[in-house]
């Protein structure tokens, strides 16, 4: 990880207080931003720091504006304490979702509380730079709506595949691999640009894990397995409250492991996921094998994944046992990674999983009968009731996390914005030349293309 | 008709089959006598008084009571008061339209904890998450109805016009819809055309807000207000002051039918259909008290409304006969003057 520069010390004597105390500073905001502690009381008892300490610092993070102190609490014999509370209307943090054919946004506090959302169509196959239009327009209307004078602290993309990346950094200054449309699309540093603000991209099973992690059923457990079945099959893991990503950011791809059905073999997306069920039922309806979807088809209707789903739910044989084996081949996978990893949770989610019950009824069956019983003794199987959402909570978690990791937040804390990171400021400037030089020479910067078109 | 939007979580909309009532449902919905509470936005409108009409139609054929109906005044105090009290009668389930966005989330949020099935029409507060804070959210195609409106202005618009946006300050699902369609219709179809957004906070203050677009960009060749009301409000302002521009906007009230059919400043509106969204709310009511899967949002499409098709269009939507003044104004009867 690199090392931000250290912010220059006064010239004579020694650091100020907030020059030397960003850790106990950070670790305190961390305890009053969590909620873990509201009174000087408790950030004491919490924090071990001393009563001096936690006064001194408590004085310095309401003097630059990060903590207010006001309200009164309940007394428990004596004077009522005082109430700390983090400002959480500071900053915005903006979020999107980008599906294969589907865009969400939103706008969120500090406390990823989201204040509105908006999801509408789209094509993902369509030009990048089209869909990166869209989603500037949609930012502009969300702060001209939500925050028009309040700055923007981060910027989270949610993204249909895996965000590779070679090196951990705190902000990204170019735009990493995630899908090959957007291959050489400057997007990243469009957006910073265009916000001053640093921008994280990752995975949608990524964000909708921690979207289920703080906003959804995985609140109050530790290790959580999130499962989202679409056309990919895809996992997300949460382990001792954290979201585990892996050496590329790639954990989770779980649609890549064989598995076997009857006399194929093949992978878990190939035969579980909606490509599978669409198919199938297709046929079932062709062949007359499934009454309820031969009719739909009859009446000039589709027959896709969703249609099957609904025909499983309503009780059709055909549409029921197609669903079923998804079900079963999804179990076996989850079995194996649920013996393995020993979580609290399983959370299936997408919408193959969350427009009928069958699949988590086979899920449960598989899992139940394959795992070891101390693995399944207090386990719950369960479906996300946040649908995308969870996407968008979870981006904009995905930012509010790493803007207040100890690592990060130390070096921006006394200047009370993360705009003011010493790194990000240099991120901002390499941001700024790469999308000024893909202005003004498109020719001769390789991998960016040319700007066509006008501003949204 | 196809539905152009995404529900308030980005859910695909189920079509009006998916909750039709069969006659077995019918019957298990009589034998159980449900009890519901009903709590809108307002009584006075046009818009309400259709949504309940279609709600209590089906309500009376499966013999479930309606307890109450509650006028809330756009009052969010109202809203969370009523919605208190009514816990405590302990209906079956409870049709609400949530008047505002965070202030009333968590009132809504405490009649699903109660064990009561709440059903939203409209609107959805951030935050509040089908399947475990409401059984499902019926509205029209908002999307559909911005992009509608958008569509009607776009021929009345010289090439490189300016055209106001006269949008609603509060956060609203139905209206935030209605305005990013529009928006995204001229972009993607009219990029030529400059958007101006002015927010007005109630109906009242419409009239001014639209006269102080109109003075702060005086080459405005167009404007759009996001549904009716505001809109006749915005067009009689501009009346008095004499300015002459187009407006297109939603929902087919008797004064907008009116204006509309006299060849006025409305130029075309998306309309609503809420004595069918009445239909679909209860029916989904019926199936979810009856612990039928639901869908999560269940989206009706918008009618384009022109003075061509003004009277029909009424007659399809109010269920009644067009105002006289659309009549004559159509040429389908006489003027007698003064009548």
């Amino acid at each position: 990880m690199p090392l931000a520069p250290t912010p220059p010390n006064r010239g004579k004597g020694r650091p100020t207080t907030r020059e030397s105390a960003s850790a106990s500073l950070g670790a305190i905001l961390n305890l009053i931003r969590l909620g873990k502690a509201t009174t000087r009381q408790e950030l004491e008892r919490e924090s071990e720091l001393g009563r001096a300490v936690v006064s001194d610092r408590l004085a310095t993070l309401s003097e630059i504006g990060l903590v207010v102190e006001s309200e009164l609490g309940i007394a428990s014999g004596g004077r009522a304490p005082r109430l700390v509370r983090f400002r959480t209307d500071l900053g915005c943090i903006l979020v999107a979702t980008l599906d294969q054919s589907a865009l969400g946004v939103g706008i969120a506090d500090l406390s990823g509380r989201l204040s509105t959302e908006h999801h509408e169509a789209i094509d993902l196959g369509a030009d990048a730079r089209s869909i990166s239009d869209r989603v500037v327009s949609l930012f502009d209307w969300l702060i001209a709506k939500h925050a028009p004078t309040m700055p923007v602290w981060g910027i989270s993309i949610s993204v249909p595949g895996p965000v590779t990346h070679d090196e951990e950094t705190l902000f990204l200054e170019y735009t990493p691999s995630f899908l090959p449309a957007w291959e050489g699309f400057p997007f990243v540093e469009t957006l910073v640009e265009r916000y001053g603000a640093p921008v994280w991209l990752r995975s949608s099973i990524e964000t909708m894990t921690m979207g289920e992690r703080f906003s959804g059923a995985g609140q109050s457990v530790r290790d959580m397995l999130f499962v989202k079945v679409g056309k990919r099959i895809g996992a997300g893991l949460i382990c001792d409250g954290r979201l585990h990503r892996g050496t590329k950011g790639a954990a989770g791809l779980i649609g890549q492991m064989p598995v076997q059905a009857g006399d194929r073999t093949s992978t878990l997306d190939a035969l579980a996921g909606s490509d599978m069920i669409a198919r199938e039922g297709l046929l079932a309806a062709q062949t007359g094998r499934s009454p309820l979807l031969a009719d739909t088809l009859r009446r000039g209707g589709t027959v896709g994944a969703i249609e099957v789903s609904q025909a499983a739910q309503a009780g059709d044989p055909a549409s029921m046992e197609i669903l079923g084996l998804s079900g079963r081949l999804i179990g076996h996978a989850v079995a194996m990674l649920a013996n393995m990893l020993n979580p609290d949770l399983i959370i299936l989610s997408g919408t193959m999983a969350q427009t009928n019950d069958l699949i988590l009824a086979a899920v449960r069956e598989t899992v139940y009968g394959e795992s070891h019983p101390l693995v399944t003794r207090d386990l719950i199987i369960g479906k996300s009731q946040m649908g995308s959402s969870a996407g968008l909570v979870g981006a904009a978690m995905v930012a509010i996390e790493s803007l207040f990791d100890p690592a990060c937040l130390k070096d921006w804390i006394v200047q009370a914005s993360p705009l003011a990171h010493p790194l990000f400021q240099s991120v901002r400037q390499t941001c700024g030349e790469r999308k000024t030089m893909a202005m003004a020479r498109p020719a001769e910067v390789p991998g960016i293309p040319a700007q066509t078109g006008s501003a949204p | 008709m196809t539905i152009s939007g995404l529900g308030p979580h980005g859910e695909r909309a189920a079509p009006a089959e998916r909750i039709a009532l069969t006659e077995t449902d019918i019957a298990a919905a009589q034998e159980a006598r449900f009890r519901v509470a009903i709590v809108l936005h307002t009584l006075s409108s046009d818009w309400a008084k259709q949504q309940i009409a279609g709600i209590m139609a089906t309500f009376g054929d499966c013999a479930t009571a309606v307890i109450e109906v509650v006028d809330c005044g756009f009052a969010p105090e109202a809203q969370i008061a009523a919605l208190d009290r009514l816990r405590g009668e302990k209906p079956d389930a409870i049709i609400s339209i949530p008047v505002a966005n965070s202030a009333v989330a968590e009132a809504h949020r405490r009649v699903s904890k109660a064990g009561i099935r709440l059903l939203l029409l409209d609107n959805v507060p951030t935050g509040l998450l089908p399947g475990s804070d409401y059984v499902a959210l019926v509205s029209a195609d908002n999307f559909g109805l911005g992009m509608i409106a958008a569509a009607f202005l776009d021929p009345r618009l010289a090439r490189g016009a300016a055209v106001g946006v006269l949008s609603y300050h509060a956060e609203f699902y139905a209206t935030n819809e209605r305005e990013i369609a529009f928006n995204k219709w001229m972009m993607t179809n009219r990029p030529d055309v400059t958007l101006h957004v002015r927010k007005f906070d109630n109906i009242q203050a419409a009239g001014s807000d639209a006269l102080a677009l109109v003075d702060g960009h005086r080459d405005l060749g167009g404007l759009f207000v996001v549904w009716d009301t505001p809109a006749m409000e915005a067009v009689k302002a501009l009346r008095r002051a004499g300015h002459v521009l187009p407006v297109s906007t939603v929902d087919l009230g008797r004064e907008a039918a009116i204006e509309l059919s006299s060849d006025g400043l409305l130029c075309g509106i998306g309309a609503q259909q809420p004595y069918l969204q009445g239909v679909a709310v209860a029916q989904t009511c019926v199936l979810a008290l009856l612990a039928k899967q639901t869908p999560d949002w269940v989206a009706l499409p918008g009618l384009a409304v022109s003075r061509d098709n003004v009277v029909e269009s009424f007659q399809k939507i109010w269920r009644k006969q067009a105002p006289r003044e659309v009549l004559v104004s159509a040429k389908l009867v006489t003027d007698h003057g003064g009548r």
